[in-house]
C-alpha cells in the first residue's frame, strides 16, 4: 500500500479529497431536505451495487437476485424491531447474519451454474422470496401490506429521524464499506475472486478452490445487503413485499455493468446516474425513462465495459506492469 | 411630537396596508400516482384539483389568498413517495393532498408530521393510518371498517333474519367479515355460516350446497368480483333462490360478465358512489366542465375524494386569520361541518377520520346494470 500511494499522482488526487469533503458537507451548506433525500436514495442503492459488485464485478457470476437479499435483512430487521423490541442498529448484525446464511443455503446448489443458467436460478430466488412475504410467510411477514411502525436508529443516545441524519449515516457506511471492499479486493481473497473470474478452469488448475471463493463472495454480498436492509428498513419505517421485487434487482445489476463492474468508483458513478439523474429530471415527467432508456442504449453500444471499467492490477516489477 | 408620532403610524399603515390587502398565496401540495399502476386515478386527482385551483383564483381566491399547486409524482411507490414528500415539504407546501395507496400514504406520514404539514388522504381506507393520533392527518375517504357498519345496517333494513356469511380470507375480505359479523349480531340478525371459501376456484357449489343445510335468507359475500360472480351463477344453476350481498371490491362490471344478467338481477353491493351517481347539481356543473376540459370522465370516486380535500381546504383557508398547518387542522377539527362536497356531507372526528356515511347500497337489475338504491 505504501509503495502505491507514492506512484499516485497528488494533482489528481487532491481535488478528489477536496470533492469528497465538499460533498459531506453539502447538509451543512443548506441543500434542502429534498436534495438529501435524493442523495439517500442514491446512497442506499450504490451500497446494495457495491455488496452486488463483489459477487458481479469480482466473481463474475451474473446474479440478479439481490433484492432477495436485502429483503431477508429488512425483514429481520422489521421484525425484531416491531415485534420483540429490538433497538434497529442492535438488529444489523443479525440483519446481515441472516442474509447471509439465507445466500448460503440457496447458493450452495446452485454455485456450480455458469452465466445465464445461475442469472436465471436467481432471478428465481427473489421471485419465490416476494411471493412468500406476500403470503405472510411463518405468520411474521404481515402479508402484502407488509410491516409497520419500524423504529428510528439511536446512536449514542442521538435518535436519527431528519434527511441530513440519515445522509450521515448512509454515506458514512458507504465510505467504510468502500474502505473495507478496497482492502478485500487487495488480499488473496480478492485475487482468487478476479482469477475465477478470469479463467475458472486455470483456477481450479493451480489449486484454488473455485466453489468455495465463489460461495464466500455470495455470502460478504448478501450480508452486506443484509446490513443495507436494515438502514432502508428504518428510514422508511415500513416495508411492503413489493419493495423488493424483481425490477429493484435489475436496477442494481444494471448500476454495476454500467459504472464499470469490480470498480468501487464506477459502481458509485452507476448509482448516480441511475437512480441519482432519473429524479433530477423529474420535469420530464413521463418521457424521463425514455430518454434514460436511449442513454443506456447507447452507452452499452459504444463502451459495453462501463463507464470507468477497472484499471487492473499493477505491480511493483522493476519496469513491467503485468495485467493480471 | 403628536404630529411625528400621527406621520409615523400613518406611514406605518402605507407600508403594511398592502401586505394586509393582498395575501400572500398558499400553495398547496397534490401527491398522487402521476405514473405507474395506479396512473389513471393519480392524473384524474391532479386534474381535478387543477380545475378547482383554477376555478378558485379566478374568482379572487380564496380569501384573498391566490392557490398555487404544487404536484407531486409518488409512483405508487413507497420509495418515490417518500421523494415526493421531501420535495413537497422543500417547495414550501402548507397542506397537501393524497395519496391513492394505503401503504404510499403510511409511508410519508412521518415525513409530513416532522416537518408539521397537513395531509388529507384521499383513497387511503387502511384503519391504522388514523389510529397514530396525528394531528395534521385527515382522510377524505371511508375506512375499511366503515363498510362493514354500513353492510351490516343495510342487511337488517333489507329485513334478512339469517346470514351466512363468506369470506375468501385475504385481509381485507376477512376483516370485513369479522367487521360484520360483530355488529349484525346487536341488530337482531342471526348468523347461521362462517366460513372463508378458496379464491381461484371454479366450482364453488359444494359450499353453496354446506350453506344451503343452514336456510340462510341472505348470503353476506365479502371477498372480490370473480367469486361473487362464479357463486352467484352456480346458485342459480342450483335452483336456489337465496338474496345476496356483497363488499365494494365487487363493483366492476365484470362481475356481470361472470354471472351472467339473469342470474346477477338482484345482487345487492355496498360501495362508495362512482362519479356517475353524483347527481347534486354542484357534481353535475364540475363534471361536465372536467368533461369539456379533458374529454373524459373522471374514471372512480377516489379522485372526487381528491377534489373534496382540496375544497375543505379551501373553505379552511377562507376562515382562518393566519394560514398555518396548525390553523387549518383547527378549523377542520372544530369549525367544519356538513360541509356540501362532492361525495356527500364533509366533517371530521378527533382522529381527522371522516364523518357520515360515504357508502351507498346499489342493486343490478335484470339488464345488469348497477343501479344505486333510495
Amino acid at each position: 500500500m505504501a509503495a502505491k500511494i507514492k506512484d499516485i499522482n497528488f494533482l489528481i488526487r487532491i481535488p478528489l479529497t477536496l470533492a469528497v469533503i465538499a460533498f459531506f458537507c453539502l447538509p451543512l451548506m443548506g441543500l434542502d431536505p429534498y436534495g438529501l433525500g435524493v442523495l439517500n436514495q442514491v446512497g442506499l442503492y450504490a451500497l446494495l451495487a457495491l455488496s452486488l459488485n463483489i459477487i458481479l464485478g469480482h466473481a463474475g457470476m451474473f446474479h440478479m437476485g439481490h433484492a432477495a437479499f436485502f429483503a431477508v435483512g429488512a425483514y429481520t430487521t422489521a421484525i425484531l424491531n416491531t415485534g420483540y423490541g429490538w433497538p434497529i442498529l442492535a438488529t444489523m448484525p443479525l440483519a446481515g447474519l441472516a442474509a447471509g446464511l439465507f445466500a448460503l443455503a440457496v447458493a450452495a446448489p446452485i454455485i456450480h451454474l455458469r452465466g445465464d443458467y445461475l442469472l436465471v436460478v436467481t432471478i428465481g430466488i427473489v421471485e419465490i422470496v416476494r411471493i412468500a412475504l406476500v403470503n405472510d410467510i411463518f405468520g411474521l411477514t404481515g402479508g402484502a401490506n407488509g410491516l409497520v411502525g419500524i423504529g428510528r436508529p439511536v446512536l449514542f443516545g442521538f435518535k436519527l429521524t431528519r434527511p441530513h441524519h440519515f445522509f450521515y449515516l448512509i454515506w458514512g457506511f458507504t465510505a467504510l464499506s468502500m474502505l473495507l471492499f478496497h482492502w478485500l479486493e487487495h488480499s488473496r481473497f480478492g485475487r482468487a475472486l478476479n482469477f475465477i473470474r478470469e479463467d475458472p478452469v486455470a483456477a481450479e488448475g493451480v489449486g484454488v478452490n473455485t466453489s468455495h471463493y465463489k460461495l464466500m463472495a455470495f455470502v460478504i454480498g448478501a450480508v452486506w445487503a443484509g446490513f443495507v436492509g436494515t438502514i432502508y428498513a428504518s428510514q422508511m419505517r415500513t416495508i411492503s413485499p413489493n419493495s423488493f421485487n424483481f425490477w429493484e434487482s435489475v436496477v442494481l445489476f444494471t448500476i454495476v455493468i454500467l459504472g464499470g463492474s469490480g470498480n468501487q468508483k464506477g459502481v458509485l458513478l452507476g448509482a448516480f446516474l441511475v437512480v441519482g439523474l432519473p429524479e433530477v429530471s423529474r420535469g420530464l415527467q413521463e418521457s424521463r425513462l425514455l430518454f434514460f432508456g436511449a442513454a443506456l442504449i447507447v452507452m452499452m453500444i459504444f463502451r459495453p465495459q462501463g463507464l470507468l471499467p477497472p484499471k487492473g492490477r499493477t505491480y511493483k516489477l522493476p519496469s513491467e506492469v503485468a495485467r493480471s | 411630537m403628536k404630529f411625528i408620532a400621527a406621520m409615523v403610524m400613518m406611514l406605518g399603515l402605507i407600508l403594511t396596508a398592502p401586505l394586509a390587502w393582498a395575501a400572500d398565496p398558499v400553495k398547496i401540495g397534490v401527491m398522487a400516482p402521476v405514473t405507474g399502476q395506479w396512473a389513471s386515478e393519480g392524473q384524474d386527482m391532479v386534474n381535478i384539483v387543477k380545475l378547482l385551483a383554477e376555478e378558485v383564483n379566478k374568482n379572487g381566491g380564496a380569501g384573498g389568498h391566490m392557490i398555487e399547486i404544487e404536484v407531486g409524482d409518488d409512483g405508487g411507490d413507497p420509495k418515490v413517495a417518500s421523494l415526493a414528500a421531501q420535495r413537497l415539504i422543500s417547495s414550501g407546501v402548507v397542506a397537501v393532498i393524497g395519496t391513492y395507496g394505503s401503504a404510499i400514504t403510511e409511508a410519508t406520514q412521518d415525513i409530513y408530521a416532522d416537518d408539521d404539514i397537513l395531509q388529507i388522504g384521499t383513497g387511503s381506507t387502511s384503519i391504522r393510518l388514523t389510529e397514530k393520533g396525528l394531528p395534521l392527518f385527515f382522510r377524505t375517504c371511508p375506512r375499511d371498517d366503515d363498510q362493514g357498519k354500513v353492510m351490516a345496517r343495510e342487511v337488517a333494513a333489507l329485513g334478512f333474519k339469517k346470514a351466512a356469511i363468506l369470506h375468501d380470507n385475504s385481509s381485507y375480505a376477512k376483516g370485513l367479515a369479522d367487521e360484520v359479523r360483530g355488529i349484525i349480531k346487536d341488530s337482531g340478525v342471526e348468523e347461521v355460516f362462517f366460513d372463508a371459501l378458496t379464491p381461484g376456484d371454479r366450482d364453488y357449489t359444494t359450499t353453496l350446497t354446506k350453506i344451503k343445510t343452514k336456510n340462510p335468507d341472505v348470503i353476506i359475500f365479502t371477498g372480490y368480483y370473480p367469486e361473487a360472480g362464479m357463486i352467484l351463477r352456480q346458485k342459480k344453476e342450483m335452483g336456489w333462490d337465496v338474496a345476496m350481498i356483497g363488499g365494494d371490491a365487487t363493483n366492476n362490471s365484470a362481475l356481470v360478465d361472470i354471472a351472467g344478467n339473469a342470474s346477477a338481477e338482484g345482487y345487492y353491493f355496498i360501495s362508495p358512489p362512482g362519479p356517475s351517481d353524483l347527481t347534486d347539481p354542484m357534481s353535475q356543473a364540475f363534471l361536465a366542465e372536467f368533461r369539456s376540459r379533458y374529454n373524459t370522465e373522471p374514471s372512480s370516486v377516489w379522485s372526487m375524494m381528491a377534489g373534496d380535500a382540496f375544497k375543505v381546504l379551501v373553505a379552511a383557508v377562507e376562515n382562518v386569520d393566519k394560514v398555518s398547518a396548525e390553523s387549518l387542522a383547527e378549523y377542520l377539527h372544530n369549525d367544519l361541518k356538513d360541509f356540501v362536497g362532492f361525495t356527500g356531507p364533509i366533517a371530521f372526528n378527533a382522529k381527522g377520520d371522516r364523518v357520515g356515511d360515504v357508502y351507498r347500497l346499489y342493486q343490478v337489475d335484470g339488464e345488469g346494470r348497477f343501479v344505486l338504491g333510495q
